[in-house]
């Protein structure tokens, strides 16, 4: 028998320091034997479902059963995945090609199957029947997987899902990129899983393509999941498929009498033909009317302006919904930013020159009254930019950890064993200025932009090129890396999350284990340099290809009145270290 | 008409450079000649790999390494020589500032604008985009079709009278998408040409000229009824089918109410066309 999903009171959240809800209090229940669809708008929670059900995101509050099976079981320390239940289910994330890293299709799909340990003979068979089923043919079973076209590679990810047979299928945005052919493979493969008493979530935008397939409709919106028949599931859709549309347009436009032309059953909507018939007859019905046609288009479209203005209202108010939500979220956000700065406040030179001043100032202290009054100068001056400096507690931490070992193993001596406090008090002094200059450092990046780093640079150096060192290069390149860095932590993330899903280990998501690090790092330095590839192809198709003849400036960096504050309070703090050490 | 003409493309062929011998790399483009007038919105259709790409990148301006033949273009751009600014299908790729208005700004200096009008024009131009409330919001923060939007304010501020936008909405969401055709829709109004590309059908508008791709090679040039047209009520054999391709919703409708002896005309292609049409038949 095959197990229903029953998630009660689910929350999930993001992780680090301020937890927000991305999902709350979900209950909701999936039928095994048919196909449910979430829909919602992006943003809305669909991915975030999905990975939750598929073991990827740990789970905040609440719980999600497979059957009688729950997805995370309590284990020494924390909650670990239940294997068990994550073996009964196979997650298609967005973009789930390109995650190869083995020399041929045929080893990514026994990679896949490992965790299964299915027996060869077994396993062999499973391969043959999942790539029939893509639709791939034998032959590229030797193939190296990275020379298969971009469809083919879509397939072959799923033939990797559908070669676990997994009971619960998981897919996210799956007819993405995919052309009429493959969108009609992708639906006979979700039919047969039905057939076969199994069942699938499917997160879509696309309900033209997979509204007839669903038996069920989750709307994900705001953080929650609530059921919805299909049919009056269209007006949360992000856009309403094509068919509906155009039946909503005849009928405002008084071409169609309202309910009119039925779908045939099970279907969402009426196929072209059943439109065309109904329209005929209404055609032939006004014809027929005594009355003259300017009369009778203008009271049957007052009969049905009621109608079609209900339907825009329901969908106007499930818009407002979502506004709502997400308000708060995102005034919380600008009110955090007005009430720390800015990252464009301060001209950057004059954030590096206060910068380096200050950090010259905390070196010179030599005494231990000197290190305290800079620690606490430090934080005073950190106290504005502490929202900028949270995330890197953990960095503090580590470090403050790393002073005190040092200093234990410098002063220690054994034989007899003793603690020699002036031995270590050096390493405390040095390692602890070195500390609060660090700290300072940490919110730099925070408040200047890339580009105004850029000109900064440009402006200060800009007389260097005269010389025929490559200043603006320099200074662009400067940008792009600031700009390449978080891109880069992101893929890494997302194949982290690739690796995890196909190995079904019990950890959580986020770190990677050492036994996955070769499927993670191959897809990810591929990706990576395509990334940077692509990155060089956008930026020469807007015109960065072409090395500027002469520098262009529009604007200039100018000192003004918060870099005076800025550089004052510098100044005075770091003149009052000074004296402060001379005084000693 | 001769001054309207603003890229002449005549037999072109691409086939990239080969990488090992003996291995002749297939041509992408086969003798293409295409002319683009001013104010033409012209969507082009092909699958993966037909050469639509290559051929925008042609008429936009780049260099592509293998091709042959012959381009003249009479483009007046801020930047004179360089190439038409593409916007392509990944809205993160491409975005170096840290906010919309640094993105614009950073592209005119790198296209040599004259510096005490760069902040002007790209605050213009983000306005014209419908972006002009969120010109220092940081970029991160933009949903995809705003970063697309952002992208073709670039396009718009480099005065270029063309914008050639290479699937922008292939990774948007359905919303996203329409908004973003709506726009480009509203700035062809105003007398700029459009190279659309694209692979949705439902994106097409009556007037549109419809260009479509295969195998490097253009298999229909024309207007899009002509595209769609069976040469009999009820016969499967349009262009559209032939290319495998799906009609849009309205204009399955109108080929059904064909069989029925209700023609459409103009063809409806979009579920308002369909609505006015069958109004003006029962009239």
């Amino acid at each position: 028998m095959q197990a229903d999903w029953k998630l009660s009171g689910l929350s999930v959240t993001t992780e680090g320091k301020d937890r927000t809800y991305l999902l709350h209090d979900v209950n909701m229940a999936f039928k095994a034997g048919e196909i449910t669809l979430l829909i919602g708008r992006n943003g809305a929670g669909k991915s975030t479902l999905l990975e939750t059900m598929a073991g990827l995101r740990p789970i905040a509050e609440g719980e999600a059963m497979l059957g009688d099976e729950p997805l995370w079981i309590d284990g020494k320390r924390k909650k670990r995945l239940n294997r068990s239940a994550a073996l009964r289910l196979g997650i298609a994330m967005q973009n789930s090609e390109s995650q190869w890293f083995a020399a041929t299709v045929r080893e990514e799909l026994l990679y896949s199957l490992k965790p299964y340990a299915v027996e060869e003979a077994v396993s062999i068979q499973r391969i043959e029947q999942a790539i029939n089923r893509a639709g791939l043919p034998q032959e590229l079973l030797e193939r190296d997987p990275w020379t298969l076209s971009g469809g083919q590679q879509r397939r072959l990810s799923l033939a990797c899902l559908l070669a676990c047979e997994p009971e619960w299928l998981l897919l996210d945005e799956p007819t993405a990129g995919l052309d009429a052919v493959g969108i009609r493979r992708l639906c006979a493969v979700l039919e047969a899983h039905r057939a076969a008493g199994r069942g699938a979530v499917v997160a879509t935008h696309d309900l033209d393509a997979l509204l007839p397939l669903a038996d069920a409709v989750a709307v994900v919106s705001g953080g929650t999941v609530r059921a919805a028949a299909p049919a009056a599931a269209i007006a949360h859709a992000a856009d309403a498929p094509q068919a509906l549309r155009a039946l909503a347009a005849l009928r405002a436009g008084a071409a169609l009498p309202p309910g009119l032309p039925a779908p045939v059953s099970g279907a969402p909507w009426p196929a072209p033909r059943e439109t065309a018939l109904a329209i005929a007859a209404e055609l032939k019905r006004r014809a027929a009317d005594e009355r003259s046609p300017a009369i009778a288009l203008s009271s049957s479209s007052e009969r049905s302006a009621p109608l079609s203005f209900s339907a825009s209202n329901e969908k106007l108010t499930a818009h407002k919904e979502v506004g709502t939500v997400q308000q708060p979220l995102s005034s919380a956000a600008s009110g955090n930013k007005r009430m720390v700065l800015r990252n464009d406040t301060f001209d950057p030179r004059a954030l590096v020159l206060v910068y380096l001043f200050l950090a010259a100032c905390l070196l010179a202290q030599k005494t231990a009254v000197g290190l305290l009054l800079s620690a606490m100068i430090t934080c005073l001056l950190a106290f504005p930019l502490r929202a900028f400096i949270r995330p890197w507690v953990r960095v503090i931490r580590a470090y403050i950890i790393m002073i005190i070992i040092f200093c234990i193993v410098a002063g220690i001596a054994f034989n007899p064993l003793t603690f020699d406090a002036a031995k270590a008090w050096p390493i405390a002094l040095r390692f602890g200025e070195l500390l609060l200059v660090m700290i300072l450092g940490m919110p730099m990046l925070k408040l200047m932009t890339p580009y105004r780093l850029q000109r900064a640079i440009e402006q200060t150096f800009g007389w260097l090129e005269r010389l025929k060192l490559p200043i603006h290069s320099f200074a662009l390149i400067v940008t792009l890396i600031f700009r390449f860095i978080p891109l880069l932590t992101g893929e890494w993330e997302r194949f982290a999350k690739l690796a995890h899903a196909r190995g079904k280990s019990a950890s959580i998501a986020k770190s990677v284990p050492f036994n996955r690090i070769v499927p993670t790092l191959i897809p990810y330095v591929r990706s990576i340099l395509r990334l940077a590839e692509q990155m060089a192809d956008a930026l020469e198709a807007r015109g960065f290809g072409y090395a500027r003849r002469k520098p262009v400036y529009a604007f200039r960096l100018q000192f003004g009145r918060a870099d005076a504050k800025l550089a004052g309070t510098g100044l005075i703090s770091g003149l009052l270290l000074l004296g402060f050490a001379h005084m000693l | 008409m001769k001054t309207d003409k603003q890229v002449e493309i005549k037999q072109i062929s691409v086939t990239p450079p080969s990488m090992r011998i003996g291995n002749e790399p297939l041509p992408i483009l086969k003798n293409v000649s295409l002319t683009t007038r001013q104010g033409e919105w012209i969507t082009l259709l092909g699958r993966n790999g037909s050469g639509k790409s290559t051929l925008a990148k042609i008429a936009a301006g780049f260099r592509v390494s293998g091709q042959s033949g012959q381009i003249t273009r009479t483009i007046k751009t801020a930047a004179e020589g360089k190439p038409v600014p593409i916007v392509m299908q990944q809205p993160e790729a491409a975005m170096v500032g840290a906010t919309p208005w640094e993105d614009v700004v950073l592209l005119l200096e790198q296209n040599e604008l004259a510096g005490i009008n760069i902040p002007y024009e790209a605050e213009k131009a983000l306005e014209r985009v419908g972006l002009g409330e969120r010109l220092h919001q940081p970029i991160e923060t933009l949903s995809g079709g705003q970063k697309q939007l952002v992208a073709i304010a670039g396009c718009l501020a480099s005065q270029s009278p063309m914008l050639v936008l290479d699937e922008i909405t292939a990774m948007l969401d359905p919303e996203a998408s329409s908004f973003v055709l709506k726009q480009v829709r509203a700035l062809h109004d105003t007398g700029i040409t459009v190279i659309w590309i694209t692979q949705k059908l439902d994106e097409l508008r009556s007037g549109d000229r419809l260009i479509a791709m295969e195998d490097g090679a253009i298999r229909f040039d024309g207007q899009p009824e002509a595209w769609f047209k069976r040469s009999q009520a009820g016969t499967c054999d349009s262009l559209c089918e032939q290319f495998g391709l799906e009609a849009p919703y309205a204009v399955q409708v109108a080929w059904e109410l064909d069989v029925l002896g209700i023609s459409l005309s103009p063809l409806p292609l979009t579920a308002d066309m369909l609505a006015e049409a069958v109004k003006r038949h029962a009239s």
